[in-house]
């Protein structure tokens, strides 16, 4: 992690809720914005980072770029983000922030980071009403599109790498974007120069963010990258638990990871009471009839309340 | 430990194919004198169940210790559909038990299939539910009481009974329209079954959920007749008797609406 830099992403105190960062308008776009030659028309890709973590935000990135210059991106070496090393991610960042002229001038970017909060509180939603990652995923990412155009940006073509299958999430922004040609591939980061770049600010993004988070914390045992599969966050996770409250809000309480350890730490049992079958209010509560009319049950009623 | 053997499956079938859609975990109670006992409340808090099979409902009964079994419903039904209604079943705990045993046998074919049903531990308080008074109570073949109950749903969410010394008004009032049915008190000295009868102290108007009463007809299989009692403002009781032992209902009636 490199002391003297912090993407302009990166908001500290890292908040709680969910941000938005959109990069000014690059000078080789804002040059000829009203141009609409369709021989350089102005390409965006998407990507995503922490999807799978218990820990952090989930990051969605976008980039943008004239199509010609996209191609100029592969020299700085843009590629498939498995085979960039961190240092190279981040030298990468700092020259589309304004350290290389050349990638500031060519690429504008922008970030979505849903906190863990607010991924969870979405999963979490009672019964019907659940917000499923997936469905978070598409929102933001539609949402950072239109931004970017509402700046005035006139994108033509649109980028996109996906975990899931292609077809449905190609035909959903299609749907939302009609006018765009969208391309939803997998591996896209590998194969499009403008989706590594996403992939880029996405990532970094996260990394800072959770960097920060870690260390606002001033944690004496490090919580590791936030995978479940990381054994130094799996000791975090179940070395922290309160049992009333869990964690803080770094974590992803609808994972089953935290779910699991919350249990295997003693951490009590919830009866969320969004959760119970409503009373149907036209009839009166059969159990208290019979007991002159007393409550069966206290409950201790205020948001929540525990069995 | 528990040893209940039913002279055919069917009772129980029956029992819980009338009971699994209103409450979905229930404790059967198990005592030497007593037999089986099960009280439940639906999820939404209107409707109680009520069962008992009396050591006489079984053609050998023994209960060492007094017992509780946490039962899925639906599990225990997949079970039981697996017997043929005309199958001993026989109920088997032991005296801290982690699962029913449940066992068909087929006594013309020699068939004898076993099923182990795991438990769980179910937290229910039990009401004690006194005899009640009521203002009034109709004794009416259930089939009837099916058909109007399953036909009157149709047309409105809520059923409305009206009682008066010789007869029984059901009266449905929704939004594509109203109907009504009436039946009249009779004495039917050939089949007594098809008889309906009317004690009336009081005379009665109460509403009630159709889904509700709809989940009740379910246990029709199980009787030739039920009975009904009603009391103003105070539970129904819906009662199918079995041989030794009922399954009875209660449910609360609808608030009244001011200004009918």
């Amino acid at each position: 992690m490199l002391e003297d830099f912090l993407p302009p992403s990166v908001v500290l105190p890292i908040p709680t809720t969910t941000t938005t960062h959109l990069s000014d308008i690059p000078g080789r776009i804002l040059n000829g914005i009203d141009d609409e030659s369709l021989d350089d028309p102005i390409i965006l890709g998407v990507d995503e980072a922490g999807r799978g973590p218990v820990l952090g935000p989930m990051v969605y990135g976008v980039a943008y770029s004239r199509k010609t210059d996209s191609e100029v991106l592969k020299k700085f070496g843009f590629d498939d983000s498995k085979k960039l090393t961190e240092q190279k991610r981040e030298e990468l960042m700092r020259g589309i922030c304004g350290a290389e002229t050349d990638l500031f001038d060519s690429i504008g970017w922008a970030t979505t980071s849903i906190t863990a909060r607010d991924i969870s509180a979405g999963m979490l939603r009672p019964r019907q009403a659940t917000y499923n990652l997936n469905s978070q995923a598409h929102d933001v990412t539609m949402e950072l599109i239109d931004e970017v155009m509402r700046k005035g940006v006139k994108v033509r073509e649109v980028y996109v790498d996906t975990v899931g299958p292609p077809i449905s999430y190609q035909k959903k922004l299609q749907d939302r974007f009609p006018t765009l040609k969208i391309t939803v591939t997998k591996k896209a980061d590998s194969l499009f120069p403008i989706v590594s770049a996403a992939s880029i600010v996405a990532k970094v993004t996260r990394d800072y963010s959770l960097f920060h988070s870690a260390k606002q914390r001033q944690m004496e045992v490090s919580w590791g990258s936030g995978y479940p599969s990381d054994p130094r966050t799996c000791k975090w996770l179940n070395g922290e638990v309160d049992p009333l409250f869990g964690w803080d809000h770094n974590v992803r309480y609808s994972w089953q990871t935290a779910k699991e350890a919350i249990k295997r730490s003693g951490g009590l049992v919830m009866t969320w009471e969004d959760d119970l079958e409503e009373k149907d209010d036209d009839y009166g509560d059969i159990g208290q009839m019979f007991n002159g009319g007393r409550k069966e049950r206290d409950v201790i009623k205020c948001d929540w309340f525990i069995k | 430990m528990l040893e209940g053997k039913f002279e055919t499956a069917s009772t129980m079938k029956k029992v819980i194919e009338a009971i699994k859609d209103s409450v979905k975990l229930c404790n059967l109670n198990c005592s030497q004198n007593d037999g089986i006992t099960v009280q439940a409340i639906d999820d939404s808090r209107v409707l109680l169940i009520a069962l008992k099979l009396d050591p006489s409902c079984f053609q050998e009964f023994r209960c060492d210790k007094d017992l509780v079994l946490g039962l899925d419903l639906e599990s225990l039904s997949k079970i039981l559909r697996q017997g043929n209604p005309e199958d001993y079943l026989t109920l088997i705990a032991e005296d801290s038990p982690d699962s029913l045993l449940i066992v068909f046998e087929d006594s013309k074919k020699d068939r004898i299939s076993e099923f182990s049903l795991k438990l769980m531990d179910i937290d229910s308080d039990v009401l004690t539910i006194d005899e009640m008074e009521h203002d009034c109570a109709i004794t009416l073949p259930a089939a009837a009481f099916a058909k109007v109950a399953r036909d009157m749903k149709t047309l409105s969410e809520s059923l409305q009974i009206l009682v008066t010394k010789d007869s029984v008004k059901f009266k449905a009032d929704g939004s594509i329209g109203t109907g009504s049915v009436i039946l009249r008190a009779r004495t039917n000295l050939d089949d007594t079954k098809e008889s309906i009868l009317i004690d009336l102290n009081k005379p009665v108007n109460l509403t009630f959920g159709a889904k509700y009463l709809n989940d009740i007809v379910k246990a029709t299989p199980l009787a030739d007749t039920v009975t009904i009692k009603l009391t103003d403002k105070a539970p129904a009781m819906f009662e199918y008797k079995l041989q030794g032992g009922f399954l009875r209902y209660y449910l609360a009636p609808k608030f009244e609406d001011e200004e009918e």
